[in-house]
């Protein structure tokens, strides 16, 4: 046990290495959101989105909040595996008596305290202090919590499944793109699903996408009836367990395609 | 030779890669060729042993390498370390072996290199007696205090490959890789570098198997001799067998002490000798 709070260390340790990298990451944060509010709210005062299921108020709290939870769930594992599978250095992590995922995870665990101290914290503080809107649903917090856990760890899954797949296409990156593209999309992370036109609303109900953002945040800003949180995160836990199951599957085929690069 | 003694256990070892070829333009049709890396490769080490494992590029010794360290998983054939089954038992054969590769660090690249260590320390469950006992000795041969509050990232490749080395014989592993040790090493580093192996096998009766480019490597430290070309085991045995072979064939009536090793070696690469 105490190897992987190590590894909790080691990787707060990794994330404050560069400071400038943590300010620029929660500049572009702020910068963001302060886009993000721009643009809806023109686009609701301008009068040309009408008959929609969301109102400006609701669009705006479930922005907001969607941006402040994306600094703790954000993931970018993707590419720290890939970058191993790619240059073989995957080897080097290979020869320890200890489990690969859980060591990653470890790893993502300390980042993401590090993100919590150096991203979350001065956002809301910064929301707090600069818009009047009632953001969260207070009844609702402590389901929200449960959810943004399990959406932590769908999207953890999520990265890792994507990143194993380096084992057999090696350079993922091309799928990389064009799974962020839904992914943003369909998650919910830009645009409240519930705008989506049917068909897409549909679609989306099979995916995992929407257990990432669109449910916490729902949870965290919309005034809900009990069973439709117990459905939510009933969604959500579905999918944890489908993608764990997935990523084992990949996790045990991969190590025995794994080709160890350059020499 | 004792059979209890054998810690290391390689029979018929066999790996296959699969390898894309496109010849021609970006357009041309891809064919897939299949390379055999590794094919029938069976021996075994004992206890004690420094055995140096030499080959020309390519020819299999870092997929040999690679699969007796549980990385790479051999198609057909078994390894037993200590008797034990990577499929098995991965864990415990992990706690005793370390492995060092020359090309890559198996430390943080961006924390300080005690910080590393420190993770050794409790990833291998290593008492407090025998890490800092440990400390003292790696810190007095390779003068570990002059970069170990640095991370990786700014140490010369001398002294990554020190910390590196002090880093794989933390938990004092049973069996050490030595992945190409010496590679783009000054001489006095890599003099001290081969005093410390030396002293490690002596005191603590650990194996090494080592691969290198560098016949002074295998000169200052391999009693037994592996010869892998094409990925086919030519030679097992001792250096000292070898040379007294090749002084036999080729001597022209030389001693096997006259004849350099670099032209032995020379002779195996180019199908000459074995």
């Amino acid at each position: 046990m105490k190897k992987y709070i190590d590894y909790i260390r080691i990787g707060m340790k990794e994330h404050l290495v560069y400071p400038s990298a943590v300010c620029a990451k929660l500049f572009s944060k702020i910068i963001y959101l302060y886009l993000q509010f721009c643009i809806w709210s023109a686009l609701f005062s301008s009068g040309s989105i009408k008959n929609l299921a969301i109102n400006k108020t609701d669009t705006l709290r479930y922005i907001v909040v969607a941006t402040i939870v994306s600094t703790v769930i954000e993931c970018n594992i993707i590419e720290k595996i890939n970058a191993q599978i790619q240059s073989g250095n995957i080897a080097t992590e290979l020869i320890r008596p200890i489990g690969f995922k859980r060591m990653l995870f470890s790893r993502h665990l300390g980042d993401t305290a590090i993100k919590i101290i150096c991203c979350l914290l001065p956002l809301i503080g910064l929301v707090k202090a600069s818009v009047s809107l009632q953001l969260l649903c207070i009844e609702q917090i402590g389901f929200g919590i449960i959810s943004i856990l399990l959406a932590y760890g769908i999207q953890f899954l999520y990265s890792i499944i994507i990143g194993l797949l380096a084992f057999w296409l090696i350079v993922t990156w091309p799928i990389n793109m064009f799974l962020s593209a839904i992914y943003k999309l369909l998650s919910g992370v830009w645009i409240p699903v519930t705008m989506f036109p049917e068909i897409l609303y549909r679609i989306n109900l099979f995916l995992p996408f929407r257990a990432i953002y669109s449910i916490p945040v729902s949870v965290l800003t919309n005034s809900m009836k009990m069973n439709v949180i117990w459905q939510s995160i009933g969604v959500q836990i579905i999918w944890l367990v489908i993608l764990y199951i997935l990523m084992q599957f990949l996790w045990h085929e991969g190590r025995n395609k794994l080709v160890v690069q350059g020499g | 030779m004792n059979s209890d003694n054998i810690i290391i256990e390689a029979a018929e070892l066999r790996k296959t890669f699969k390898v894309k070829n496109r010849e021609g333009n970006l357009f041309a049709v891809k064919r897939y060729s299949q390379i055999e890396a590794v094919k029938d490769v069976s021996f075994s080490i004992s206890k004690g042993d420094i055995v140096g494992f030499i080959g020309s590029n390519g020819a299999g010794k870092s997929t040999t390498i690679k699969m007796l360290t549980g990385i790479l998983m051999p198609d057909s054939g078994s390894i037993l370390i200590n008797g034990m089954d990577y499929k098995k038992r991965r864990r415990e054969i992990m706690m005793k072996i370390g492995v060092v590769f020359g090309q890559r660090s198996v430390l943080c690249w961006d924390i300080p290199v005690i910080e590393s260590f420190r993770l050794f320390k409790d990833m291998y469950c290593i008492p407090n007696e025998i890490y800092n006992e440990n400390m003292d000795m790696f810190t007095d041969i390779l003068n570990l205090k002059e970069y170990i509050y640095k991370p990786p990232r700014l140490l010369s490749l001398g002294q990554r490959m020190k910390a590196d080395l002090a880093a794989a014989l933390l938990y004092n592993p049973e069996i050490l890789f030595l992945d190409e040790p010496t590679i783009g090493i000054d001489v006095l580093a890599k003099d001290r570098i081969r005093d410390f192996i030396k002293r490690i096998n002596q005191e603590r009766c650990t194996s090494v198997v080592l691969t290198t480019h560098d016949v002074s490597d295998i000169e200052a430290l391999c009693h037994k001799m592996l010869v892998i070309d094409r990925g086919s085991l030519l030679y097992d045995g001792t250096l000292n067998d070898m040379k007294e072979m090749f002084a036999v064939q080729y001597g022209d009536g030389r001693d096997k002490e006259e004849i350099e090793l670099e032209h032995i070696i020379k002779q195996i690469y180019k199908g000459r000798f074995l």
